[in-house]
């Protein structure tokens, strides 16, 4: 364990806001169960109505602590590449998020959590414009489970940043996503240029079927959006962000260097494609319109499509080749 | 226009300090008909009022107004209802001191989101029906008693709410103003409003107001 480490200002800010955030969550699941288990709107008794006061309160303090945490997604970002600074070998967030066997699995976590938040966050609105709390047991149910993967979360944190050292080299990035030894990093067997199609017919799959509202199509197409995106920004736009072919890091775009361009891009995709799942699913469970989330999706989407190509034509531009 | 049903309210319930304000209450009032509610200091009325006008939420029981379950809205449909069905008239007036008349009577119009023109025009009727119009500029601190009652009647007028709820409205009145506010109660109820009144001024009783009295004590209806 190293008290560097879990010293430094950001992972000790982070760590104890979490903690604080898990707190509050685990006051609301308290409040919770009882909604879950006695919730009975058409009732006019005592029990009721001290439960329709509750469900308000917690409803507030849970968005609250929920709006807290998607801020926490980015600073995990930004502490951990600050990090790059104290451990040896690791020259941005992904020589950091590889140094043990917790990071990347407490990555997907917090992505995981950052969706499932962000649903209930949704549902949470929706539940408040009706007149009687329609989505409430679903949503508090939905809140418990949240609460669960946060128990989850909080406790790879700590074996993730307690098991950091300044004392072990780790792998840069790379190491971790350049090619070694000529094997292809990408899945299935893609080349670039068939990820690139890949990429784009994904992309027009999406836009078709948000301003057609397919609903089963918007979440089948936005789900593969997001590996999609991530391995193309990773092994072709990134390269023209970094400006050399062979820096291939989804982290280093997170740096000053680059003008912190990588919470924009990753931003917009994960946005994009939250959205875009959620149109579907939420308007399905609900039966609201989900225009407004297809619109997001669909904005989302265009922001990051745009972001790449103009990283490619900006390269064009000033060099008259590409990489 | 309002039904209520076996309304119960008690203040810090499980606890050594619990107070039953409302027991048992059951009420149904008519569209267009005036009711008055009298009774002691204590006796339930304004907290009565306080929940049909989804100001606060009881215990247990079912109040509907104009066939809507105002008891169990949430906060923001709550709000809604206020500002587009109720026009409430309070004992204190509780006019905003820093602003003058007009200002105060426009305040319920500002979350309706109108457009300025539109809510100039029903700010002046308002205070025309109140008899306040002639103040309009004044700033409420200069004002007497009666006229403070007067710009509140106009501020609970100005959405045209099809129901007005006043809690002891003349309580810091003498007769003559108390007479002239039954003047406008009696202008309210020919337009047609369903009011309710919670008052335990005699005057009332005496000023031929083809209202329906009921009294309460201690938290009940009694004959």
């Amino acid at each position: 364990m190293s008290s560097d480490i879990l010293l430094s200002n950001e992972v000790l800010i982070y760590l104890l806001s979490e903690a604080i955030l898990f707190a509050v969550a685990a006051i609301a699941a308290a409040s919770a169960v009882p909604i879950v288990l006695r919730w009975d709107f058409s009732s006019f008794s005592p029990r009721q109505f001290a439960l329709e006061k509750r469900a308000y309160l917690l409803i507030s303090v849970i968005g609250f602590a929920f709006s807290v945490k998607f801020l926490l997604l980015p600073y995990f970002a930004y502490g951990i590449d600050r990090l790059a600074l104290l451990i040896p070998g690791a020259m941005c967030a992904a020589g950091v998020i590889g140094a043990n066997d917790f990071g990347y699995p407490l990555l997907a976590v917090k992505v995981a959590v950052a969706f499932l938040t962000g649903s209930w966050l949704i549902v949470s609105r929706l539940d408040l414009r009706a007149e009687d709390y329609p989505y409430l047991r679903g949503n508090t149910l939905l809140f418990l489970l949240i609460f669960a993967l946060m128990g989850g979360e909080l406790l790879l944190d700590w074996l993730y940043f307690s098991n950091l050292t300044t004392v072990k080299a780790v792998s840069c990035c790379s190491v971790s996503f350049g090619q070694q030894g000529g094997s292809n990093p990408l899945p299935f067997g893609l080349d670039t240029a068939k990820l690139l199609l890949l990429f784009g017919l994904i992309y027009l799959l999406a836009v078709l079927s948000a301003l057609g509202r397919y609903a089963a199509t918007a979440f089948v197409s936005n789900l593969l959006f997001l590996p999609t995106g991530y391995y193309a920004l990773v092994y072709f736009f990134g390269t023209y962000v970094y400006e050399l072919p062979t820096h291939k890091c989804p982290f280093c775009m997170l740096q000053g260097e680059y003008h912190y361009v990588g919470y924009l891009f990753w931003g917009a995709l994960l946005a994009g494609s939250f959205f875009g799942m959620n149109a579907p699913v939420i308007g399905r469970l609900t039966g609201a319109d989900s225009g407004g989330l297809y619109r997001l999706s669909l904005a989302f989407n265009t922001l990051f499509v745009v972001l790449c190509a103009a990283y490619v034509a900006r390269y064009y531009v000033m060099n008259g080749v590409f990489l | 226009m309002i039904a209520v049903r076996n309304l119960n309210k008690t203040f810090h319930p499980g606890t050594p300090k619990a107070f039953e304000a409302l027991r048992g209450i059951d009420l149904a009032v008519r569209e267009g008909e005036t009711v008055i509610l009298k009774g002691v200091s204590g006796s339930g009325k304004s907290t009565l009022l306080s929940i049909l006008s989804a100001m606060d939420k009881p215990t247990s029981g079912e109040v509907l107004v104009g066939g809507r379950p105002v008891n169990k809205l949430p906060d923001l449909h709550a709000s809604h209802f206020r500002a587009h069905s109720i026009g409430f008239v309070f004992q204190h007036f509780n006019l905003l001191e820093e602003l003058s008349v007009a200002e105060n009577v426009m305040v319920p119009l500002i979350p309706l989101g109108l457009p300025y023109r539109q809510i100039e025009r029903m700010c002046r009727q308002s205070m025309e029906r109140a008899n306040i119009a002639h103040k309009a500029d004044q700033n409420v601190r200069e004002l007497s008693g009666g006229e403070k009652q007067r710009c509140a009647i106009a501020r609970a007028l100005v959405n045209d709410p099809p129901l007005i709820l006043c809690d002891e409205p003349t309580a810091n009145l003498d007769r003559a103003n108390t007479l002239a506010f039954i003047d406008l109660l009696k202008g309210m109820r020919e337009r047609g409003k369903t009011i309710v009144v919670a008052t335990h001024d005699p005057v009332f009783e005496e000023a031929c107001l083809e209202a329906r009295l009921i009294h309460m004590e201690e938290g009940r209806f009694v004959e």
